[in-house]
């Protein structure tokens, strides 16, 4: 088990020097596909907080990308700086997380996964009905802007900031708090738990960094449209990265975000198609055989602690 | 004294049947009571009821003067009630100690000792950091017997404790139960086990298809012809 | 504001009743897969798209008339809801219903890309009853009216099914224990397969039946998943006759949110109208198990 420890942090540390200098060796490209990348672990590792630890599953999550892309969209027309823009887009997010959560996370889980079904389509009709806003289905352009780099960045600062985050949360009462929920709900309220709050805690902070990269791609794309931001496959492999690498532990999400990113750049650019219905065969056999993914797997063969 | 706790008229619907109707009950503090009766009485939705875990349709309970109907279950549970399941449910993924420690807020090494001294009482402190799931039957329903003293409730409800425990364990759980009771705790107890209910409670309750049938020290409640027919049938 | 002649309310009334009897038929499926196995079936919809394919191949393969393909829809889609619980669903049945909704979904995503793929995501269309009725004032599409006695009746049938015979009867007594109808000897598995089964072929006969009237995508099927969702809360988990005052409600609110409503605005409808249902009575309007 030390030997994990002894040669890990430094490891990652080596890898954090890498990646920060990065971008000063690679190509256009490269920046970009890295910079995508850190989307994916940040999307990934947000839905972790809500519908890993929870159990609470939430299949509009990209909701609150699309949210903070128009956001982010909007404001950087009126002349906003992308980063503040970007900041405005999370905060936005966890505002919708909170109109929604509200009355939603009071149902219980099934009906909520339901209710969030739902919600893609809602918001989509909404983006188009409030044309005058956000430019209906003709979408919306940003100001040309070549920012790649920086955007690479801010990428890669919240993909951190929300793998620290769940690190806080896992190792907290707050986080055993919010996994007794989806161990037993009646027995956590009967204990004392306030379920309902503890939701809608775990759902707001599941919101924000989705609502922040969702505005750092708009900036990135150049342009917006309810097709590209509200789309349904995000959620789906949000949900696929989550569970084959491991839902409610740390750095599950981020495994499974690398290997399906890379599964996705080499597949999903030239079969879209039959890569969603491989995405499709991922979950049913995820769920089927190995339903604590890749790194729950390992916890339980070698007795890892919580924290991996 | 007034009672600790007081339900009055209690009314629980499900569809057309009616699991509980109309059940009146008075407990004082600190004594052990025993609540019996044959399968389908009503007796865990009654324990729901109380908790909060349902609704009921009609009717008051009051715990130390203040209502409680209407509450939710961790609502219920500040006030200062605590109940164990028919159904073992702790937490399965956390460790015996996190399922103690998720009980309380506030001072992080407080609520730690506390959880380490109640896992010695039971002798579980070698145990600790095992998860829930992993440990045997008995050693579960101690877990969750515990969990319920985390915050020192001044009621707890126990639903068949002595369910699939074996004498050994049963003794121990009955010795502690009797040691609450001395510190001014009120147990309230479904058994189904009728020694450990003769044996324990000072009063027993009666219910059957709903209804409180009798009420009473054991030993006049076993020999209530009431009782006796509605568990063997006439 | 609009004015609302009793003739636009009259008509929108009957329209409501027309779409809901459809609405019925499919969330029926739904609710059986649910009162039969706890399991929430996010594949209902893909099934319905299917079924609106096949009849779309046939009629534009060899012609044949749409409402008799529904004696092909049916039977091929319900081999393969039988298929799907015997392989995967049945995996789950057991397990925390958030394993079953994920295997469901996972299995949505595979049909619908499926069909893309076999398809493409052209819009394909069945032309083959146009115009309307024309009653007095009223005007009903004639294919909304056909489609509404083709699902009455088959939904008749599916009642007298679940009343009348054996198997029915074996199905709603899983439907409320489990072990009770294993300890009365009812091959419980079997009547597992069987309701999933049937109800894939429900689903079916709606995109065969909606297949005359909407345009045919392999998308078209998330919409009936959430509404009938949506039914099955109206009229209570588990509730076989509730789903059929649901589906008919849930017809009647969309029609008349039309009136005030713009289109755009009215998809919304249905899922506001969830939310607020869940909201006030999470065991349906008629009353059932909750989950």
């Amino acid at each position: 088990m030390t030997r994990w420890t002894r040669w890990f942090l430094p490891g990652l540390a080596v890898l954090t020097l890498v990646l920060a200098v990065y971008p000063a060796w690679a190509t256009g490209y490269g920046v970009r596909v890295m910079l995508q990348l850190f989307m994916w672990i940040a999307l990934a590792q947000s839905w972790n907080l809500i519908s890993g630890l929870t159990g609470y599953v939430s299949f509009g999550h990209v909701a609150f990308f699309g949210m903070g892309s128009y956001t982010t969209a909007i404001l950087v027309g009126k002349g906003i700086p992308w980063p503040a823009a970007a900041l405005a887009g999370g905060a936005m997010a966890v505002v919708l997380a909170f109109v929604i959560g509200w009355p939603c996370l009071r149902l219980k889980g099934p009906y909520f996964a339901i209710a969030m079904l739902g919600l893609n389509e809602v918001l989509r009709v909404a983006a188009s009905y409030f044309e005058g806003l956000t430019g209906g289905g003709l979408g919306l352009s940003l100001p040309t802007l070549d920012a790649s780099v920086r955007i690479y960045y801010a990428m890669g600062f919240v993909a951190i900031a929300v793998t620290a985050l769940t690190y806080a949360i896992v190792t907290s009462r707050f986080g055993l708090r919010l996994m007794t929920i989806r161990e037993d709900e009646v027995a956590a309220e009967a204990m004392g738990i306030d379920t309902f709050r503890y939701k809608i805690y775990a759902f707001l902070l599941s919101a924000a960094a989705p609502g922040v990269v969702g505005g750092l791609a708009a900036r990135d794309m150049g342009y917006i449209e309810p097709v590209s931001v509200f789309p349904l496959v995000t959620t789906i492999t949000m949900i696929v990265m989550v569970l084959f690498g491991g839902k409610g532990t740390i750095w599950g999400p981020v495994l499974g975000a690398v290997i399906l990113f890379t599964f996705q750049e080499l597949v999903w650019a030239h079969f879209p198609h039959a890569h969603q219905v491989l995405l499709g065969a991922i979950i049913v056999a995820v769920v089927l055989v190995m339903p604590r993914g890749i790194l729950g797997v390992l916890q339980q063969k070698y007795n890892l602690p919580r924290t991996v | 004294m007034p009672p600790i706790l007081q339900v009055r008229n209690l009314v629980k619907r499900f569809g057309g049947v009616t699991a509980v109707n109309g059940v009146s009950l008075s407990l004082e503090a600190g004594k052990i009571y025993g609540l019996i009766g044959p399968n389908g009485s009503g007796k865990t939705t009654l324990f729901n009821c109380i908790t909060g875990i349902e609704h009921r349709d009609s009717g008051a309970v009051a715990f130390k003067g203040r209502r409680i109907d209407g509450l939710k279950p961790h609502q219920v549970f500040h006030r200062g009630i605590g109940r164990t399941f028919q159904i073992i449910r702790v937490f399965p993924e956390l460790t015996a100690l996190e399922n103690l420690l998720v009980v309380t807020s506030g001072d992080y090494a407080r609520a730690r000792a506390r959880a380490e001294d109640l896992l010695r009482l039971v002798k579980l402190e070698r145990l600790a950091g095992e998860f829930a799931g992993n440990l045997s039957y008995g050693q579960q329903k101690l877990v969750e017997f515990i969990r319920v003293l985390m915050t020192d409730p001044e009621m707890i409800l126990l639903d068949e404790p002595a369910a699939g425990v074996n004498r050994t364990l049963l003794n121990e759980l009955l010795d502690a139960v009797r040691a609450l009771r001395d510190r001014g705790k009120t147990i309230f107890l479904v058994e189904h086990d009728m020694k450990v209910v003769m044996g324990l409670c000072e009063t027993v309750f009666v219910l059957d298809h709903g209804e409180k049938l009798a009420e009473g020290p054991p030993g006049v409640i076993q020999a209530d012809e009431r009782v006796i027919e509605a568990y063997f049938g006439r | 504001m609009i004015t609302i002649t009793p003739v636009m309310l009259g008509q929108v009334i009957v329209s409501g009743l027309l779409a809901g009897a459809l609405y019925a038929m499919v969330a029926l499926g739904l609710g059986l897969i649910f009162g039969v196995m706890r399991v929430l079936n996010v594949a209902h919809g893909p099934l319905l798209m299917l079924g609106a394919y096949v009849t779309y191949w046939l009629f534009s393969t060899v012609g044949l008339n749409p409402y008799l393909s529904l004696l092909v829809s049916m039977p091929v889609v319900f081999l393969l809801g039988v298929a799907l619980q015997h392989f995967l669903v049945r995996r789950v049945v057991d397990a925390p219903e958030l394993s079953s909704l994920l295997l469901t979904f996972g299995i949505s995503i595979a049909l619908v890309n499926f069909a893309q793929l076999a398809f493409t995501s052209d819009l394909r269309s069945v032309e083959f009853i146009t115009g309307s009725f024309l009653i007095g004032p009223f005007a009903f599409s004639k294919a909304r009216v056909i489609a509404c006695l083709f699902a009455a009746g088959i939904t008749a049938l599916a009642f007298l099914f679940l009343q009348r015979t054996r198997l029915g009867k074996a199905i709603r007594a899983v439907s409320q224990s489990r072990e009770v109808a294993q300890v009365c000897g009812i091959n419980v598995q079997r009547i597992h397969m069987l309701a999933f089964g049937m109800a894939s072929a429900l689903a079916a006969a709606g995109g065969t039946l909606v297949a005359v009237m909407v345009a045919i995508q392999p998308e078209m099927g998330a919409v009936y998943t959430f509404k009938s969702f949506l039914v099955i809360v109206l009229g209570g988990a588990g509730n076989y006759p509730g789903a059929l005052l649901g589906g008919l409600l849930l017809g009647l609110v969309e029609q008349l949110a039309s009136l005030f409503l713009t289109t755009q605005v009215n998809e919304a409808v249905a899922y506001v109208l969830l939310v607020i249902v869940l909201l006030l009575r999470p065991t349906g309007l008629l009353g059932g198990r909750s989950t």
